[in-house]
């Protein structure tokens, strides 16, 4: 096992970037090779040393026996574990754009917020955000219409708009709150979100699961209301609770499916009349 | 409007000159020219007339350099060129924004420039119709050519954009009022629709006004959608709009001969933004299903597509694209001009014929004034007071020749009425001088080469590609 510790010196206003510094690449290096190194910032590079304290302990003899501990704020710093297919990522701070973009395994937690893109096109591993991150959480490149095809992405705080966009695999779990457009042009795969969604989840989807478990502020007129569902079962796994099914997005056929938790969206039902309504009491009085 | 009695006192008239303001590139303007001066305009809108005819109001004469004291002070052009190379020969993060009010032929050095110092270039769609120009990339871009829509469209829809105001003669040179060889009635002839929560100047002299609420544009088209694949609404009212509209709307549309969708800003800066006008592509392509429809852009500037084409052919995307490692790149939030000027992250920056000063938002323009500034432009306006290096350009179709794109994409040569004033120069060769003096500095100071880091995984990868 081999740790590589960063501890950050200097921040940059000017990004820089890491996509060459990840375990596949750096498990045999020693002192000397980071003494040596340049890390590209802008149109230029510039040694790594000036910016970071790189303690290194044990060996390694393959890239999966690598941990890299990040430790700073790396808010400027861009692509970390993009690319990987090994070992261990953990950021003690924030991260910048595409942190995990593209992985294919290993693992990435980051202790703090991730801008844009994070996981954008992952096809394995996992990569878990203690904070919030912003939008295209797991998306594609733009104009693809493949984007994250496997692995498994946990956010612990909230999510921003496009969370999603294109999935094609794998799995995407927020804890928080969800902004618009959850699982954009979906394919496939699972995204399940605690918190609520103001708005649109789940635009013209072909197919794949999302489940959302707090309140959803507007649907899509392409959703069509399936019924009430107990513990629904998606690719293995049981959700237990009500919820209402929606098939859709049927603008386009699609066969997505919409899982919305019942209690909390009841008023959604088309069976729904509200019950403590003034003119319902009294039509259920006169029935009497 | 008060009468204005017909310019008489001019010395000759240039006849089919190309207006240099908005998307339409009109094309059939006649110059009357008195004294090396254009003195009134024939056929053009008021917007293109008192641009080409107020062209020396707050013009820029001559090159400037703001001195220690943050004056700008007039100085000669080989000292104004060398200051604007040696900020950019020393930059690590340069960004090249505007080209969108200049010719295609200045793109292409611009272009050079960039590639050589490893800059960001990008131009004004990344303020407009960016979100067009990705949604096409998701979904495509059923476009047809303006000429079409004047001989062929019966119905014509405006979504998010008030032509009447902005585009004054696109309604009555293609799509509204002209007579066309299978609409010879004009206007008669045509259906007109306009999508917009105000009730604007276009809506005023259209058929069918469609004013569904702000940020409502994604669910509207969904179900606009929803209806063409024949499902019923479930709800009374989508966006504000009462379902029964919504089924007259799509009865329209369904039965058109020849259909055309001319969007905004009002649709691509709403609530979803690339989303929307992803969705209003698949519409326009479930439509074509049943009927004949395509779609166009309501492009702002007059070569604002030009800068889009020239790039998309060169480099493989439309704008925001990233030189500096040496390969192009191109990510939404990452290479676009505001996120890099609210990141902090450029350390000099080029305006070429564009306004950041005007346009951009205060925490992109307080960047912009903490870092070296070069402005080629030909009039005076607030990017002037955030630049450090001024270098004024010359007018395109008026005093300078070139070519630039209509908004639908069709390439028009500009050919020069008059003289430019003797101390301005034209923009491309502006370029090509910056270029060359930086291409000279920049061999100076010595890049420094790529480092392998791992020879060993070289190898490995040499043999992968083998």
């Amino acid at each position: 096992m081999k740790t590589i510790t960063f501890n950050q010196i200097k921040t940059s206003s000017i990004a820089l970037e890491f996509d060459e510094v990840i375990p596949d690449n750096i498990y045999t290096w020693d002192n000397s090779d980071f003494d040596a190194y340049q890390v590209p910032i802008g149109n230029s590079r510039f040694p790594i040393t000036d910016f970071f304290d790189i303690v290194i302990e044990g060996e390694a003899e393959s890239p999966a026996e690598v941990k890299m501990v990040l430790n700073g704020d790396y808010g400027r710093v861009k692509y970390i574990g993009c690319k990987m297919s090994a070992g261990e990522i953990i950021v003690n701070g924030n991260a910048d754009l595409h942190a995990g973009a593209e992985m294919s395994g290993g693992k990435v937690t980051v202790h703090g917020n991730v801008e844009a893109h994070a996981g954008r096109e992952m096809s394995g591993g996992k990569l878990e955000i203690m904070g919030n991150t912003k939008e295209f959480c797991g998306a594609s490149y733009i104009g693809e219409w493949r984007g994250m095809t496997g692995g498994e992405i946990i956010v612990h705080g909230n999510a921003g708009k496009q969370c999603g966009e294109c999935l094609t695999g794998g799995s995407i779990h927020v804890l928080g709150d969800c902004d618009i457009l959850a699982g954009i042009h979906m394919t496939k795969g699972v995204i399940e979100i605690d918190g609520n969604v103001n708005r649109w989840p789940g635009g013209q989807m072909k197919n794949g699961n999302i489940i959302i478990h707090g309140k959803v502020g507007r649907l899509l007129e392409g959703f069509v209301e399936q019924g009430i569902v107990t513990d629904p079962e998606v690719q293995g796994k049981v959700y237990p609770g009500k919820y209402i099914e929606y098939k859709g997005d049927i603008a386009l056929n699609g066969k997505g499916a919409l899982y919305i938790d019942a209690e909390k969206n009841r008023d959604r039902l088309s069976t729904w009349i509200e019950e403590d309504d003034e003119y319902n009491a009294i039509r259920v009085y006169r029935e009497q | 409007m008060s009468y204005e009695p017909p310019v008489t006192d001019y010395d000759y008239i240039v006849e089919n000159c190309t207006c240099a303001f908005c998307g339409c590139n009109c094309d059939d303007l006649d110059f009357l020219v008195k004294d090396n001066h254009v003195v009134a305009v024939r056929h053009a809108c008021r917007l293109g007339a008192s641009k080409v005819m107020e062209d020396l109001d707050q013009r820029l004469m001559v090159p400037m350099v703001r001195n220690e004291e943050g004056v700008l002070t007039e100085t000669d052009w080989d000292t104004a060129l060398d200051t604007a190379a040696e900020y950019i020969a020393n930059s690590i993060r340069p960004v090249f924004y505007g080209w969108s009010e200049t010719s295609t032929e200045c793109m292409k050095e611009g272009l050079e420039l960039g590639e050589y110092i490893g800059a960001v270039l990008d131009n004004q769609a990344t303020i407009c119709h960016g979100p067009s120009l990705q949604a096409m990339q998701n979904a495509g871009y059923p476009i047809q050519t303006l000429g079409e829509v004047k001989n062929r469209a019966d119905v014509v829809v405006y979504s998010g954009s008030n032509a009447m105001n902005s585009h004054p003669r696109h309604l009555a040179r293609w799509a509204v009022y002209p007579r066309g060889y299978f609409r010879q009635r004009g206007r008669f002839d045509r259906t007109v629709v306009t999508m917009d929560p105000k009730f604007s100047d276009t809506a005023k002299c259209s058929d069918m006004w469609i004013g569904f609420e702000q940020n409502g544009d994604y669910g509207f088209y969904n179900a606009i959608r929803a209806v063409i694949k024949g499902k019923k609404l479930q709800s009374e009212s989508v966006s504000g709009i009462p379902a029964e509209d919504i089924y007259e709307l799509v009865d329209v549309m369904k039965n058109a001969e020849f259909g055309v969708l001319f969007f905004g800003l009002g649709l691509t800066h709403t609530l979803g933004k690339q989303r929307n006008i992803d969705i209003a592509i698949k519409m326009v392509q479930d439509l074509n299903a049943m009927s004949k429809w395509g779609l166009t852009p309501m492009r702002g500037h007059f070569n604002v597509n030009g800068f889009n084409i020239f790039m998309a052919f060169e480099t493989g995307w439309a704008f925001g694209v990233d030189f500096c490692r040496g390969w192009g790149r191109y990510m939404l939030g990452e290479t676009n001009t505001i996120d890099l000027l609210v990141r902090k992250e450029p350390d000099c920056f080029m305006v070429v014929a564009a306004d950041p000063g005007a346009h951009f938002p205060n925490g992109a323009n307080q960047h912009l004034a903490d870092i070296p500034v070069i402005q080629v432009d030909i009039h005076w306006g607030p990017s002037t007071e955030l630049a450090d290096v001024v270098l004024p350009g010359s007018f395109i179709s008026v005093e300078c020749a070139g070519t630039s794109y209509r908004m639908d994409g069709v390439p028009i040569y500009m050919k020069k009425a008059i003289d430019k004033p003797e101390t301005c120069r034209d923009d491309e060769w502006i370029i090509r001088e910056l270029k060359e003096r930086v291409m000279k500095l920049r061999e100076e100071t010595n890049v420094a080469e790529k480092y392998v880091p791992n020879p060993i995984m070289d190898l490995k990868r040499l043999e992968k590609e083998e």
